[in-house]
């Protein structure tokens, strides 16, 4: 008689497990921002604003929001609550590994292959509020490698860190970059000319490889036996995926003139541009890029360091958003990717951008250049509740970020001992 | 030798007994000595010879006076290139003639003192025709003057002072142990001799492990490793050491000869000016700056400093957290930073933001500096990081202008709005430690800086 009831007691604990396990991730996945400064970044400020989020994603934001009794509670009161930053110019988590530079085209580098995932670089950016990067190759190449989005969920596993869905970037290059890599070694190219030489024989060369591949294609579907398949090639391959459109084309140059050939070029071969990168000069030529519908990846006020950033002026930021032009505001730094709200504060300084443009310049607008706006960059229902909670308003210099959620799970906490990490382990 | 006991307790007998002395001595001299070493011609600032026709008057601002507390809805007062009166706007007369310009709901401090920086020594860092950073020839190279080099006209001075710094320590760059002297400038002046407040200041000793010429196998040569570049210091100090006990010997040779003048006359010792540019640095009347990072070089940094009875400052100490306490005890100032440094993987992300607040609770005198050429105008954004992490406002606004004055032996000209100090004045338009905080007025030796630069004519240019 004891048999039946000891199985029933077994069932009464494996339901208690189940729902306990059903239960969990529920909580888990349910959690509500409380009583904060909502920075919403497409929709202005709420004050005493709240937002719910479930499995992940935002499911409301305002003043008042209805959420669960099982909701986890997380008081902003008297915090400033934005969405988390998106630095869309990094090299981080890639050690010595940013540049091949044994070649001037190297489109078929995959910055996956050289992904540091554990580099304490980024949890200091995550510290700093970070929760998406566009790692890119470097750029000693006119043609460099392929770009990897990153969000910083520092201490999961390398598969958990890639931003799923994110479209596939390129970095191209020109200027004194690679000019002085290959000029040093008695290679072109060695001037700006040389540079755009071999940018355009290289895309010449992927028109030559896909007309290759269509005569192969249209003979094998004639029923050719015959045909030969041209041997696959994966610098061809992706150079020829530029010309298809396949990549958002992320380019590294200074100069006005600059920008002008990169754009004949681009229309020349067919392939849109996504952003320039460092863009010093957009200033002078801003309703020009602006009519492309090019964005950029600015520094704020970062000049001198060369030739080509001598007219470099902390006002480009904000002169070329007034023409149209889509401005971030990026690291290209270890450093600088700790603190972009005091970057992003310099739009405000230099310029007189608004809070909420200056914001943008490090969320929103450098979320369209990574090419994941509809993902990221704002507080709005349905988007990744990927939040950073502030102290103060992020664009003071005394503010710190107290809390970092991605896909809604908090992954820093200034609060907790030690490394202030919720899924980083000791001596990982 | 009261200071055993302190070393007895701490454990660190070997390093700190002198150093304790040295600082104390450091302190007194630093003060008193620093600026009456200036050299003759340079040693008036440029308020000296003002040409500033009338006196000009601020009125309705707050004032941060940084030595007697804020005062709000104040006056200030410019004659000659120095500051004749600073109080309540009710309680200042304002002289004759004055220009009044009100500042009403702006902020006016002091002109911000960076304590290391390239100013003048480069224009383009990339470009090494305009580069004068570094004399690399050799890692000894005392003899080796910043204001032979500091080039007036520079683009970078404008865009910095624009932003209210005004005044800068001039240093090579620190790829060797003794790179050479460096110096105290104003930002503003008709020529270098004018802008050059103080030539020779103090002498950097770099010892963060960077200066080991050890790039790679094939190009390393000599010092190659720590050991190297601490013998070698070693060596440069004891041959600087004889080369004075050369001198004296002489000198004592020479007046015995002159009581008999029999047989020659004693000849003069050759003079050696790398030599002989150590001799005011052992003789304690100029500091040295004592770069280090990490505890380990630290200790053989102030070992070397002990050995050789250097007065110190010392410069970094990033990563040298375990040692605050001992630092504090030796009374040394500080210039710290830049906070910016990375910590190490073993650190805690905000371990080097934390700095500056650590060192000021034990009571140590900080000083921010930029350690930049471009970028020297964001001093003030440093000090209003480590704000944020836990250092005053007052204490901040501090290490950039009332502690750097005093570390440098110019607190009697710089570094605080009181009567008799040069005229360095900012006015701006909100908490100066704020990035959004717009500077509106320079002044600088009572003059008015024009808000102009390479940048800002480009602005307007592109702007049309």
């Amino acid at each position: 008689m004891r048999h039946p009831r000891a199985l029933f007691l077994l069932c009464l604990l494996f339901l208690a497990a189940g729902s306990l396990a059903a239960q969990q991730p529920a909580a888990h996945n349910e959690v509500l921002i409380k009583n904060g400064t909502i920075l919403t970044i497409t929709h202005g400020t709420i004050q005493n604003g709240s937002i719910y989020i479930k499995d992940g994603k935002i499911a409301a934001v305002g003043q008042v929001v209805e959420a669960p009794p099982t909701a986890r509670v997380i008081d902003a009161t008297g915090k400033f609550v934005m969405p988390g930053i998106i630095d869309s110019h990094s090299h981080l988590a890639l050690d010595n590994d940013v540049n091949e530079a044994t070649s001037p085209i190297v489109p078929h580098m995959m910055m996956q292959d050289a992904f540091h995932y554990t580099d304490k670089a980024i949890y200091r950016a995550l510290a700093g509020g970070v929760t998406t990067s566009l790692l890119l190759h470097g750029s000693a190449n006119m043609i460099g490698g392929q770009a990897l989005v990153m969000k910083h969920k520092y201490g999961l596993d390398r598969e958990q860190m890639l931003f799923p869905g994110a479209p596939p970037s390129i970095k191209f290059a020109s200027g004194e970059n690679p000019k002085r890599v290959y000029g040093s070694r008695q290679q072109m190219p060695s001037t700006r000319m040389g540079n755009f030489a071999v940018q355009r024989q290289a895309l010449e060369d992927a028109r030559d490889y896909m007309r290759q591949w269509s005569a192969y294609d249209a003979k094998a579907k004639a029923g050719d036996k015959d045909a030969k398949a041209p041997k696959r090639d994966l610098k061809l391959e992706a150079l020829a995926d530029i010309l298809r459109g396949k990549f958002l084309v992320q380019i590294h140059c200074y100069r006005a003139d600059e920008f002008l050939t990169e754009m004949a070029m681009a229309r020349e071969f067919g392939y849109k541009i996504r952003a320039f990168h460092h863009a010093l000069e957009v200033y002078k030529v801003a309703d020009k890029v602006a009519a492309e519908g090019i964005g950029m990846a600015t520094f704020a006020d970062w000049w001198g360091f060369k030739h080509e950033a001598f007219d470099a002026i902390p006002w480009n930021a904000v002169m070329s958003m007034r023409k149209g032009v889509r401005v971030a505001i990026k690291s290209d730094s270890d450093d600088f990717a700790r603190r972009l709200n005091q970057e992003a504060a310099k739009a405000v300084r230099y310029g007189g951008a608004t809070e909420d443009e200056a914001l943008r310049m490090i969320t929103l607008n450098a979320a369209w250049v990574v090419g994941v706006e509809d993902r990221v960059g704002s507080l709005d229902v349905g988007k990744d509740a990927d939040i950073a909670i502030w102290n103060h308003h992020p664009l003071s210099n005394y503010a710190l970020v107290d809390q970092v959620l991605i896909d809604g799970e908090v992954f820093f906490d200034r609060s907790l001992p030690g490394f202030g990490m919720t899924h980083y382990k000791e001596g990982q | 030798m009261k200071d055993n006991r302190v070393i007895g307790r701490s454990g660190h007998r070997v390093i700190l007994p002198r150093l304790v002395m040295i600082t104390t001595l450091c302190c007194l001299l630093l003060c008193a000595t620093a600026f009456a070493q200036r050299p003759k011609p340079a040693a008036k600032p440029a308020p000296a010879k003002p040409e500033q026709a009338r006196a000009i008057v601020l009125r309705g601002g707050k004032l941060m006076t940084i030595t007697h507390g804020t005062i709000e809805n104040g006056a200030l007062v410019m004659e000659n290139g120095k500051i004749t009166a600073v109080g309540a706007a009710g309680s200042v007369k304002v002289p004759k003639n004055a220009r009044v310009i009100d500042v009403t709901g702006m902020t006016v401090y002091p002109g911000l003192i960076d304590s290391e920086t390239h100013l003048g020594l480069t224009e383009i860092s990339l470009d090494t025709t305009t580069n004068d950073l570094e004399e690399t020839s050799d890692a000894i190279m005392p003899h080796m003057h910043v204001y032979d080099a500091f080039h007036a006209e520079s683009d970078l001075i404008p865009v910095t002072r624009m932003n209210g710094v005004t005044n800068a320590i001039v240093a090579p760059a620190t790829r060797d142990t003794l790179p050479g002297q460096d110096s105290f400038v104003q930002l503003a002046g008709k020529s270098s001799e004018e802008m050059l407040l103080v030539r020779d200041i103090a002498m950097p000793l770099n010892f963060t492990g960077a200066q080991r010429r050890n790039e790679s196998f094939q190009t390393a040569k000599f010092p190659q490793t720590r050991m190297g570049m601490a013998a070698q210091l070693r060596q440069a100090f004891i041959d600087a050491q004889d080369y004075s006990q050369k001198f004296a010997d002489h000198e004592k040779k020479a007046a015995d000869w002159e009581k008999e003048k029999k047989g020659d006359k004693p000849s003069l010792p050759k003079r050696d000016l790398k030599l002989e540019a150590l001799l005011p640095y052992l003789e304690g009347k100029r500091p040295v700056v004592l770069a280090a990072e990490e505890p380990s070089d630290l200790k053989v940094a102030f070992g070397l400093a002990r050995e050789f009875k250097l007065k110190v400052i010392l410069n970094h100490v990033s990563h040298s957290q375990i040692l605050v306490d001992e630092i504090a005890a030796t009374k040394l100032p500080v210039i710290v930073g830049p906070i910016y440094e990375t910590p190490k993987d073993d650190e805690r992300y905000d371990s080097v933001f934390k700095l500056p607040a650590e060192l000021v609770r034990r009571g140590v005198k900080i000083a921010f500096a930029s350690y930049d050429e471009h970028n020297v105008r964001n001093l003030p954004y440093q000090a209003g990081y480590a704000v944020a992490w836990g250092l005053s406002r007052e204490e901040a606004m501090k290490a950039i202008t009332l502690n750097p004055a005093e570390i440098w032996g110019v607190s009697d000209q710089l570094g605080s709005l009181d009567v008799g100090k040069s005229a360095n004045v900012v006015v701006a338009d909100g908490d100066p430690l704020e990035v959004r905080t717009d500077v509106k007025r320079v002044f600088i030796a009572g003059h008015e800086v024009p808000m102009e630069s390479r940048q800002t004519r480009l602005r307007d240019e592109y702007m049309k």
